[in-house]
Formats: structure tokens, sequence, C-alpha cells
């Protein structure tokens, strides 16, 4: 217990004795979470919207002609040759069109002068969950494509793509950012840490030729370290809670991020932004100590 | 009482402890000397006998360049780092030129050698203003030790020293910037400390007055040669200083 009071005694003491650089510190730690849990949030957010995405993705199949009824097991185990497939459906010109309709709903007029044959039949198929990646799908839509009979396959292949370098580039940035953070943390601790260190080195010197453990002149400084990372990650996510619910609030409504739906991080993920500061924090003070206190 | 303590091993030993500053200044040159439980030592000699170098080799403030120093049977070269500071914080040193922090208060300086072995505040306030006292020295309590005369830090740093009740005490030159009735106060003290604690007490002094009416031992440092064993008053202790192997 006396142990306890005395490592918090004087860590409060050291931080006190330079404050103003603890506060610089402080600001800096959470600006680096601040700015790295930005880019992952919205990196984590696109991995679920692609997810989704998934879930919902097809390849239409044109056909030049309709698919005779007793040809369609044919056909759908030709498809089913070359990858798992969830679910294949037929559309005859008929059903093309009735699904058209009723999508169009009360404007349907606009079809009437068209007639019930201008939309070609096709086949839509539902890749299994297993087929993911971007160059298995156009392996398989240009196999589907070879099929006798089809005139085009569709599938949003630009918008996937887009979509799929975007999330490069927001995983590259994590990178970056995340490498920003590991260097500005350890350094600015590290560099906060050996202020105190120095301010205090005569004292520290007597405090030796009294005695003083280790443990009694480092444990301070580690926990200095800890409270650093501690503190500012705490704060560095809560800014960015503030400003999702600054952004779920102004942007909601209407458009692109309604398909996004923006979700915080999971109480997991906090904890390890927050363990991971806390440690690299603690790498800071710890390669001060090391670096500037001989014992 | 003293003869049944030195039938037990001594709580210093040196064997041939030689130490040689860089370049080559002898500092002290192959001392043998043992310290027993429970006694108090004086230590005179010329200024640059080598008396603050041997109390420095006690508390391991320096290395021996030759020779072997055995606190409580422990030879100082094998104890690691941890073992050192644990056995500071039972060794109070009254260093001669004070090492105590000026930017910092009286009671400041004397609660950090407390601090360190973790004890409570209240005992640390207890002891304090007890020493205080004893040193008069209470009105100074809360005065920064840079505002203080020499004869105030020196006694200071003696309070610091003498705070944790210590197994061993090293005091050097305790009294060279006091006057004869504080000199007394400080006198008082380490008998004090000796008989209540039972504390070892090695004084590094120029300062006849303080040895000369007691039995103590006394040993005189030539160049950092041990020359004489005495003891002033009572011829049977020199006898068995002579007993001593040289
Ligand atoms: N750190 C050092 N570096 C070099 N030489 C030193 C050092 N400390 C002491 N000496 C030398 O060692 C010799 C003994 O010094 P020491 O301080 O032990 O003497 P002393 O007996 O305590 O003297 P005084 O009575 O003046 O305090 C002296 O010649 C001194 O110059
Ligand atoms: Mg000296």
């Amino acid at each position: 217990m006396e142990y306890l009071a005395y490592l918090l005694r004087q860590t409060g003491r050291n931080i006190r004795q330079t404050w103003g650089t603890q506060v610089m510190t402080l600001l800096t730690v959470t600006l680096s979470v601040l700015i790295f849990s930005f880019f992952f949030l919205v990196y984590t957010n696109l991995l679920k919207a692609s997810e989704r995405f998934g879930d919902e993705l097809r390849l239409v199949v044109y056909l030049d002609k309709e698919i005779e009824p007793q040809q369609q097991p044919q056909v759908e185990k030709k498809i089913r040759s070359f990858s798992e497939v969830e679910k294949v459906t037929f559309l005859s010109r008929a059903d093309a069109f009735a699904r058209l309709q009723a999508q169009l709903g009360e404007e349907q007029d606009v079809l009437a002068d068209l007639g019930p044959d201008f939309l070609p039949p096709s086949i839509e198929v539902y890749p299994a969950k297993t087929l993911r990646g971007l160059t298995q799908i156009n392996q398989f839509s240009e196999y589907l494509q070879a099929l006798p009979g089809v005139a085009k396959v569709q599938y949003g292949r630009e918008w996937l793509e887009r979509f799929g370098s975007f999330t490069k580039l927001i995983r590259v940035i994590v990178f970056l950012s995340g490498g920003l953070l590991i260097i500005s943390m350890t350094f600015i601790v590290s560099y906060t840490i050996r202020l105190t260190v120095v301010s205090r080195h005569s004292e520290m010197e007597i405090l030796r030729l009294l005695g003083a453990t280790s443990a009694y002149l480092r444990l301070p400084l580690l926990l200095e370290g800890v409270l650093q990372g501690f503190c500012g990650s705490a704060l560095g996510l809560f800014s960015l809670f503030l400003l999702y619910r600054w952004i779920c609030d102004h942007f909601t409504a209407p458009g692109v991020l309604r398909l996004f739906e923006f979700t915080f991080f999971s109480p997991e993920a906090i904890a390890l932004i927050l363990l991971s500061s806390i440690l690299l924090c603690s790498c800071g003070s710890l390669v001060s100590i090391r670096r500037f206190m001989r014992i | 009482m003293e003869q049944d303590a030195r039938q037990e091993s001594p709580l210093i030993e040196l064997i041939k402890v030689t130490k040689v500053y860089p370049p080559d200044i002898v500092a002290l040159e192959e001392v043998s000397l043992q310290v027993y439980k429970g006694e108090i030592l004086f230590l005179t000699g010329r200024s640059g006998a080598g008396k603050s170098t041997l109390l420095k080799l006690i508390c391991c403030l320096e290395a021996p360049t030759k020779g072997v120093i055995e606190v409580s049977g422990r030879d100082l070269a094998k104890i690691k780092p941890p073992g050192i500071q644990r056995m500071r914080q039972k060794i109070g040193v009254a260093y001669q030129d004070f090492k105590i922090l000026e930017k910092q208060t009286v009671a400041e300086n004397i609660a950090m050698a407390m601090e360190v072995t973790y004890a409570s505040k209240r005992a640390i306030r207890e002891r304090i203003a007890e020493l205080l006292v004893m040193l008069n020295l209470s009105d100074k309590h809360d005065k920064l030790a840079g505002e203080l005369s020499r004869g105030e830090q020196q006694r200071v740093a003696l309070a610091r020293a003498a705070a944790n009740r210590p197994t061993l005490l090293l005091a050097d030159e305790p009294t060279g910037n006091l006057d004869q009735a504080t000199t007394e106060l400080v006198i008082r003290l380490l008998k004090g400390l000796n008989e209540e604690s039972g504390t070892t007490i090695v004084v590094a002094t120029h300062d006849e007055s303080i040895y000369m009416e007691t039995d103590h031992r006394v040993m005189d440092l030539c160049d950092g040669r041990i020359s004489v064993h005495a003891s002033r008053s009572k011829p049977r202790q020199i006898e068995l200083f002579e007993a001593l192997p040289a």
C-alpha cells in the first residue's frame, strides 16, 4: 500500500515539475491517436461495406435467346462447374419486363411503347461467399462470357475496382499514420521523460546514495509514460467519437454515407488502441530510462 | 562489552585495501582494518590522509583498486547493484561535502533517506521533528537547505544519515564547522544512536576534543596507511588492538 502511495506521489511530483512539456506531450499523443484512429475507422467501415457488397454481388449474364426450361439444368451445371455458386436464376424476356414494371411502379407508362420483348433474357448468378477476390470474379465473368449464346456479362466491375483501390489507398494511409503514431509517441514520450530525468538528476544521484532501489527511481517514470499513453489515447478516441457523432448528425439522411452505414469502433478495437498506445508510450519512457539514467 | 563483541565476526573488514585515484594518486595503501558491531571508531589523520576515501569505499561510492572489503561478511565487490542499494539503506552517511539538495527544504532533505525505504509519512514526520530538536534546528524545518549556514547544513547532513536509525553510520567531519556547544549536540546524537539502536559508528575527524575524553578506539591514518591504533584513555584496549593482525 505504502509502495503505491509513494509511486503515485512521485509520479505526480514529476509531472508537476515539467507540466508545460507534459501538456505538449499529451496533445501530441492525442493528435497522433486521432489521426491514426480516424483513418483506421474509415478503413474498418470500408471493409464492412465491401463485405456487404459481397453479399449482394451478382453477375447478370445476358443471353442472345431464351433458354428452354429443359436446357436450364445443363446450363446451370456448366456454370457450377467453374466455381461454387450459391444461386442461379433464369429470367425470360417476360420475367425481366415484369420485374422492371414492378420497379417502376406508377411510372410504368414509359414502357407502354416498348413492348414486353425489348429486354433480353438473362441468367442471374450469385457467386458463393468463398468467391471474393476481384480477380476471381473477373475470371468467373470471362468464363461466363465464353459460354455459347452469351451476349454480355455485367457486374458493376468498374465500380468494384474503384472501391477496391480506394480501400487499398486507405489501407496505405492507415499504415503510414500508424507509423507516424509509433514514431511520434515513442519520441515525444522519451523526450519528456528525458526532461524529467535531467531536471531531477542531482536528486536522483543523492537518492541512489541513500539506497533508492531502481524500482523506486524508475517506476514513477514508467508510470508517467503509461499515463501519457492512456490519457492521450483516451482523449484522441474521445475526440474521434465526437467527430463521428458530428458526421452522423450532419450527413446521415441521404446519399453515400447511408449506404456505408458508418459505425464506431467495437469495444475490442478501442481496447486495442488504448493498449497499444500505453505500450508505445511505455517503450518511449523505457528508452529514456535506459539511456539517461544509470544505476 | 566490547570484548564480547569482538569474538564475533566484524561488521566491516578491510583486507589490504589500496585505492589509487587516476592517474597515480595513492589515497590508501594496503589498509587492513576491522570494525565491530556496536563500536564507535574514530578515524584521524592529516588532511589528505585518506579518511574520506576510506569511508567512501565502505559505502560503495568508490571501488577499491586492490584488496577486499567485507560488510557483514559479504565481499562488496560481489554484491550486485540491487544488493548494494539495499545495503545503503542500512548505512547512514554524512558526507564531508554534505550532498544535500540546496533547492529543497531541510525536512525534505532528511525525508529522502526514509522515503527510499518506503517509510510511512507519519513516521517520517515524527522522526524529522525529533532529529531537528536534538540538533537544535527546529526553526529551520521549512527553510531551503541552500539558505542555511555551513554548520547548519552539516547538521542536516547528519540528521539525514541518522534518520533511518541505520546499522552503520559513517560521519565524515561531522563537527568541522561547529562551535563547542553544537559539537556536544552532535556527539550526544551519535552516542544516543549507538546506545539505543546499537548503531556502529565510524567518525572521520580532525577535532581532537571529540575523542580525547572517550574510551573509543581511535585510528590514525598517515599518507594512506594506518599509523597508530590507539585509545587515549584505556590501556585495556591498546592491548587488544595490538593483538589484531597488522
Ligand atoms: N576523486 C578523487 N580524484 C583524485 N584524487 C582524489 C580524489 N579524492 C581524493 N583524492 C586524493 O586522495 C587523497 C586522500 O583524499 P581524502 O579525501 O580521502 O583525504 P581526507 O583524509 O579525507 O582529507 P580531509 O581531512 O582534508 O578531508 C588526497 O591526496 C586527495 O587529493
Ligand atoms: Mg575528507
